[in-house]
């Protein structure tokens, strides 16, 4: 054990270094995509009949695919990386925020109305935080997707806890393997946990009961 | 003073209002009533512009609304709904301060607006102001609704069907607390319902729609003294018949009181009270005819000796007869304290009593239905 850390420990530290850096870069960028985006959408409910059934089909197609494509395009740079995973945190936070907004009961859009809100500050005041408890939801799957999906960079290259995965295959070594997947779940674990305890600061106490009931 | 003037509203291929004209003068309470599909929200909608009308003319102050920016006009008039739609992820004291925010008041203001108007509804500011929608009663939370539409001191409230979701005992409380509200701070409340014991007890003014036009327009007494139709009769069903001012005597009435003939003895009458319970018995005399009432007061002080009861039968003051108004029976029930009035029928002959208590039961199957 203390062997392979003298070995290892630094490019596993290096490692988990750059594969959490992958992780916060595309989860920052495709939140703030999906966020928009979903919103945009939820504005004009008329265009989700096309574009969800698309969003959903470009999310079927592999990460690998995907990341080999753009290395063709792009080439060997760390934002190949970032945009393939932003693009694939994108879709769970857009769609959540999508039905998010959506999900709120016209009650509430109508009390805002006939207050005089503006359709802007309805967004702001009332069907935003009310969404916000599904749209920290689909934040939580897309982070934690991202941290396997990360994996993919050593495949071209790029360094992650990937290496070791890839290596370990290759050289049919299972430590190496190992020393890749369990951080990797670890790290997926304590996202996971740091954004249910995200989700408790920003749900206001009035709306926790009701999801409690 | 709100004015519609040939307002006409179509969805699609159906006519859901056609030229619809009538003016509400500042400070009324009017009630929308009619059947579904009346256009009576759709009426009540077209006021802060959440539906706009295909023709003619919504007028406030002798100023076309549509004219008018929208937002704007929607934060000086209040509008309650019937879901009650608190924001959830607001306090009371913020639900409350949604249109005075808007209106850019400044904190304090916005403070005193909540204090004041949780005051007036008997919420304590310190109690409730930080609680959460979901924290309150239906009740409670419909009088928030109240407020929030109050709070940025619109001279026009919008209330759709607003203690339509409310059991029927809150429903009262509140139907009593916004028409005081209303007569103190002298709003004009359009008010949609389809109940037509609310519409009685709160309007100042009925307008009873049908089929896109007002059937009638008028107050509450003049719409149960002459309904303008058969479908606004039907409407006003056990509110019309049942009115209190025309029951008669006999809706109230026990017939089981118990009788005794004139010459029945003292202690036969005195065993029968014991018997049954009672401290009074009626007399009559050999042809049934109402003598009076013999009690056990007065066996007691008087009765010992006597052959029969009938020196000591004593009069009543108030008797009625089949036929007569309930309501002089029922005043002079409460007020004089007695027990019971004595119903005769035309031939002298007993019909039965009325007590405080057959009265109230009465009143609780007029209202409940027969649950006996």
């Amino acid at each position: 054990m203390s062997a392979f850390f003298a070995t290892y420990g630094s490019m596993l530290a290096e490692a988990i270094i750059v594969h959490v850096l992958y992780v916060l870069a595309s989860v920052a960028v495709g939140f703030i995509l999906g966020l928009a985006l979903g919103i945009l959408l939820s504005r004009v409910p008329r265009w989700s009949t096309v574009l969800i059934p698309v969003v959903s089909i470009f999310q079927t197609i592999p990460g690998l695919v995907f990341i080999g494509v753009l290395f063709i395009w792009i080439g060997m740079q760390p934002a190949t990386v970032i945009i393939a995973l932003s693009i694939y945190a994108m879709f769970p936070v857009l769609k959540n925020t999508y039905t998010g907004i959506l999900g709120v009961q016209p009650k509430y859009v109508e009390a805002a109305k006939g207050c005089g809100m503006s359709s802007i500050q309805t967004l702001w005041r009332v069907e935003l935080p009310l969404a916000m408890p599904t749209i920290i939801a689909g934040l939580r799957m897309a982070a934690i997707y991202t941290v396997s999906w990360a994996v993919l960079a050593a495949m071209i290259g790029l360094g992650g806890l990937g290496n070791f995965v890839y290596q370990g295959v290759s050289s049919n070594n299972n430590t190496l393997i190992i020393a890749g997947a369990i951080p990797a779940a670890i790290l997926a674990i304590v996202i996971g946990a740091l954004i249910d305890l995200l989700q408790r600061k920003v749900t206001p106490r009035g709306l926790k009961k009701e999801v409690g009931k | 003073m709100i004015q519609f003037e040939h307002v006409c509203k179509r969805y699609g291929k159906t006519t859901i209002l056609k030229d619809l004209n009538f003016t509400i003068p500042d400070g009324q309470f009017v009630v929308l009533i009619g059947p579904s599909g009346c256009g009576k929200t759709t009426t009540m909608k077209m006021i802060n512009r959440l539906l706009e009308p295909d023709g003619g003319k919504v007028l406030i102050d002798g100023k076309d609304a549509g004219s008018m920016d929208r937002v704007e006009l929607r934060r000086h008039i209040g509008y309650v709904i019937q879901q009650i739609g608190l924001f959830p992820n607001m306090t009371v004291a913020q639900n409350i301060c949604v249109v005075p925010r808007l209106l850019k008041y400044d904190k304090e203001r916005c403070d005193r607006i909540a204090h004041e108007l949780l005051e007036m509804v008997e919420m304590p500011y310190d109690k409730y102001a930080g609680k959460y929608p979901n924290e309150l009663s239906g009740g409670q939370q419909q009088r928030i609704g109240v407020l929030r539409a109050l709070a940025g001191s619109p001279p026009v409230v919008l209330m759709d069907e607003p203690f339509g979701a409310l059991d029927p005992m809150t429903r009262e409380v509140l139907q009593d607390e916004v028409k005081k509200l209303q007569q103190k701070l002298h709003k004009t409340i359009v008010f949609v319902t389809h109940d037509m014991g609310e519409a009685l007890k709160m309007a100042d003014i009925i307008f009873f729609m049908n089929g896109g036009g007002i059937e009638q327009m008028a107050s509450p007494e003049e719409m149960l003294e002459n309904p303008a139709s058969d479908l606004v009769r039907s409407f006003l069903g056990k509110h019309a018949s049942n009115n209190g001012a025309t029951a008669k005597i006999e809706t109230f009435m026990r017939t089981n009181a118990y009788r005794v003939r004139k010459d029945r003895g003292v202690l036969e009458c005195a065993e029968m009270m014991a018997r049954n319970n009672v401290d009074t018995l009626l007399v009559t005399d050999e042809a049934e005819h109402y003598l009076g009432v013999v009690t056990i007061r007065g066996i007691k002080l008087w009765g010992k000796g006597l052959p029969n009861i009938e020196t000591l039968i004593v009069q009543t003051p108030h008797t009625a007869r089949i036929g007569d108004e309930a309501k002089e029976s029922v005043d002079y029930l409460l007020e004089s304290g007695d027990d019971y009035v004595v119903v005769l029928n035309a031939d002298d002959t007993i019909a039965g009593i009325v007590t405080k208590t057959s009265v109230a039961k009465s009143v609780a199957t007029t209202l409940w239905g027969d649950e006996r």
